[in-house]
């Protein structure tokens, strides 16, 4: 009876024309909205690759160098143990700063923090880090001890050279500048065992030497300048802010990376539930045009199902022979659907996206986006899949009320239907 | 043996507000074997009889037994079975499956029964052959002529063998030497089963073992059996 379903679909050329026009179109229209919704996923997917999902905390209202005039506070001790606590933070890296007057420069900073993090330079934020290219890097061996690595800005001020490594350089904290005040403790004498290089003129004027090392010499037991949070995720970054201003209130300030999460929280967002919205439009679409059609079919062949059950025929086999018809439609319009697609899919696609999906998105997004979104008209499995899925779902839910009422009918009730 | 058995049958449909009684207190008995014809003028209930002995429809009132099998404690999906398994049915416009040969509208119920797709071929295949149509097997009704139709329709009914063939008005939509020909092949068949037949035509009135005759629901002429 499943065959006979099938073959049923040639009895009318004229309907299976039109019912395959109608189906392909909606086809066309989900895999194109499919399509478009998986650029932009797979744009946002980029951004949180290629974006740092790193958030930087400092005391409120303070740079966070212990010798700083005005700019002096650091976070309380408490501060780490707290961002460490939030569930989607990865990774906490802790820093220490002060300044030391370099004339010339102005003054170069010095910064304390675990051998093996991120050599920040800190007037690029999270965005540059040093090479070492003499000598050697700090390692886990020089917790506590007096060695640092320096940039190569300062290390020329110093008059270090690249081939005389290990050097000795003095830090004279009771030095001052208009902006740096002096703090009542001895001179420091450091082995400089390596010098980096950042390719940025103020980023070469630091020091780096391990965190224990610098409490030890500029007399600050705990607390913290500066903590750069990693999130686990950049859909995550919004989260983790939201909790770090929980956890520490007004105690401190935070910079966060909100690109991603603004480009995900409005334009992918926007951009997936349109596109979803137009899916299931299609599908509605698809599956009302299979209702009718099927209704059709059932109200015209009535007398044939009325012979179907007067014969013997179970339910279960008339209603398997018209479901597989319903399917025979599904498939000769999705193969329709899936020949556009694949032929004209990726322009119109475009076309459709500045047409329906343009005017839902933020201004700064809707003339860019465009061109950078991946929009191809390929066919992977999740694709194939989405359309054996719907063919399925479609002609199920197209033909449920055609198979009801079929069901329903005494063979001589079908009969008298027609 | 009785094959058939009604027991005070009736049968009302509605039409508008008004209820029609298409049968009323018919008691019937219809031996194994043999033609059985059933006449009578338009709208006297023939149809109404053969639906419900054919467990097409069910009664108002009264009881059904085919086969030994009271039709009224079936549920619907088990009165399929017994169509299947027990009733040939012969209609007058032919009913064949349009876009089926003739060959595989034969098929058909062994299909819904169970037989083996080698089997229901090799028995199709015996059936036309008796029809005299092995040579249309593979043309489609359109193809063929009335009484080419009615004969694999014939066909058809005896695809898993029943022990009744139900038939209305078998000769309606065929020419007379057509129906001559409908005639024999249905009284042939009867000689191995029950053929009840529905018909204006006193020709095959005249071939039935026994005519039923019938008037406004009820049968008439002594023709009612108890």
């Amino acid at each position: 009876m499943v065959a006979l379903g099938f073959r049923n679909v040639a009895r009318s050329v004229p309907r299976l024309t039109a019912v395959t026009l109608l189906v392909g179109a909606g086809f066309f229209l989900m895999l194109v909205m499919h399509t478009i919704g998986r650029a932009v996923e797979a744009h946002t997917e980029s951004l949180q690759r290629s974006v740092d999902a790193t958030l930087q905390v400092r005391a409120a209202g303070s740079m966070g160098h212990v010798n700083m005039v005005a700019q002096s506070d650091i976070l309380p001790p408490e501060a780490l143990d707290k961002v460490k606590a939030i569930p989607q933070v990865e990774k906490v890296e802790t820093y220490l700063l002060a300044m030391t007057p370099t004339e010339g420069h102005n003054f170069a900073m010095v910064v304390g923090f675990n051998p093996g993090d991120t050599k920040r330079l800190e007037s690029h934020g999270e965005a540059g880090t040093g090479r070492i290219i003499a000598g050697r890097d700090l390692t886990e061996a020089d917790r506590g001890k007096r060695v640092a690595v320096i940039g190569q800005g300062f290390a020329r001020w110093a008059g270090i050279r690249p081939d005389k490594l290990p050097a000795e350089l003095t830090i004279d904290l009771t030095r001052t500048h208009p902006v740096i005040f002096a703090l009542d403790r001895p001179a420091a004498k450091l082995s400089i065992v390596g010098i980096y290089a950042s390719g940025y003129v103020f980023g070469d004027m630091q020091l780096f030497m391990p965190l224990d090392t610098f409490r030890e010499i500029y007399g600050v037991p705990q607390g913290l300048s500066w903590l750069y949070v990693k999130a686990d995720s950049a859909a995550n970054v919004p989260s983790v802010e939201r909790a770090i201003r929980a956890a520490l209130g007004d105690q401190a300030d935070l910079i966060a990376p909100t690109t991603v999460a603004e480009f995900q929280t409005t334009t992918t967002r926007s951009v997936l539930r349109l596109t979803a919205a137009g899916m299931a439009l299609s599908a509605l679409l698809l599956a009302v045009i299979v209702y009718f059609v099927m209704l059709l079919v059932v109200r015209q062949r009535a007398w044939e199902i009325g012979t179907l059950k007067a014969i013997g025929a179970p339910n279960a086999s008339i209603a398997a022979a018209f479901l597989a018809e319903a399917f025979a439609y599904g498939i000769a319009g999705s193969a329709l659907g899936l020949g556009l697609f694949l032929g004209v899919g990726a322009p119109l696609a475009k076309r459709l996206f500045g047409l329906a999906v343009g005017p839902f998105i933020p201004a700064q997004y809707k003339d860019t986006l465009l061109d950078v979104l991946s929009v191809s008209a390929g066919l992977d499995p999740p694709q194939l899949a989405l359309v054996v899925a719907v063919v399925a779902l479609v002609s199920l839910a197209g033909s449920a009320h055609g198979l009801l009422h079929i069901v329903r009918l005494s063979p001589l009730q079908a009969m008298r239907q027609e | 043996m009785v094959l058939i058995e009604l027991k005070s049958v009736s049968k009302a449909y509605r039409k508008g507000r008004a209820e029609v009684w298409a049968l009323d207190g018919i008691n019937l008995s219809v031996t194994e074997r043999g033609m059985v014809a059933i006449v009578g003028p338009s709208g006297s209930g023939k149809s109404s009889l053969l639906h419900l002995v054919g467990a097409m429809d069910r009664p108002s009132s009264g009881e059904v037994a085919v086969a030994g099998q009271a039709l009224g404690a079936l549920p619907e999906n088990a009165l399929a079975g017994f169509r299947l398994k027990t009733i040939g049915f012969v209609f007058q416009g032919f009913n064949l499956i349009p876009n089926l040969s003739a060959l595989e509208n034969v098929m058909l119920p062994m299909e819904f029964a169970g037989v083996a797709p080698n089997e229901r071929r090799r028995r199709a295949e015996a059936l036309l052959a008796r029809v005299g149509l092995e040579a249309r097997a593979s043309h489609r009704p359109a193809e063929l002529s009335g009484g080419e139709q009615q004969r694999t329709a014939i066909a058809r009914a005896l695809a898993n063998d029943p022990p009744l063939v139900l038939a209305d008005e078998p000769t309606g939509n065929v020419d007379s030497k057509t129906g001559q020909m409908i005639y024999e092949l249905l009284r042939e068949v009867s000689a191995e089963r029950t053929v009840l037949v529905v018909t204006h035509a006193e020709a095959l009135a005249q071939m039935a073992a026994q005519v039923v005759h019938m008037k406004d629901g009820k049968l008439t002429d002594g023709s009612q059996q108890t």
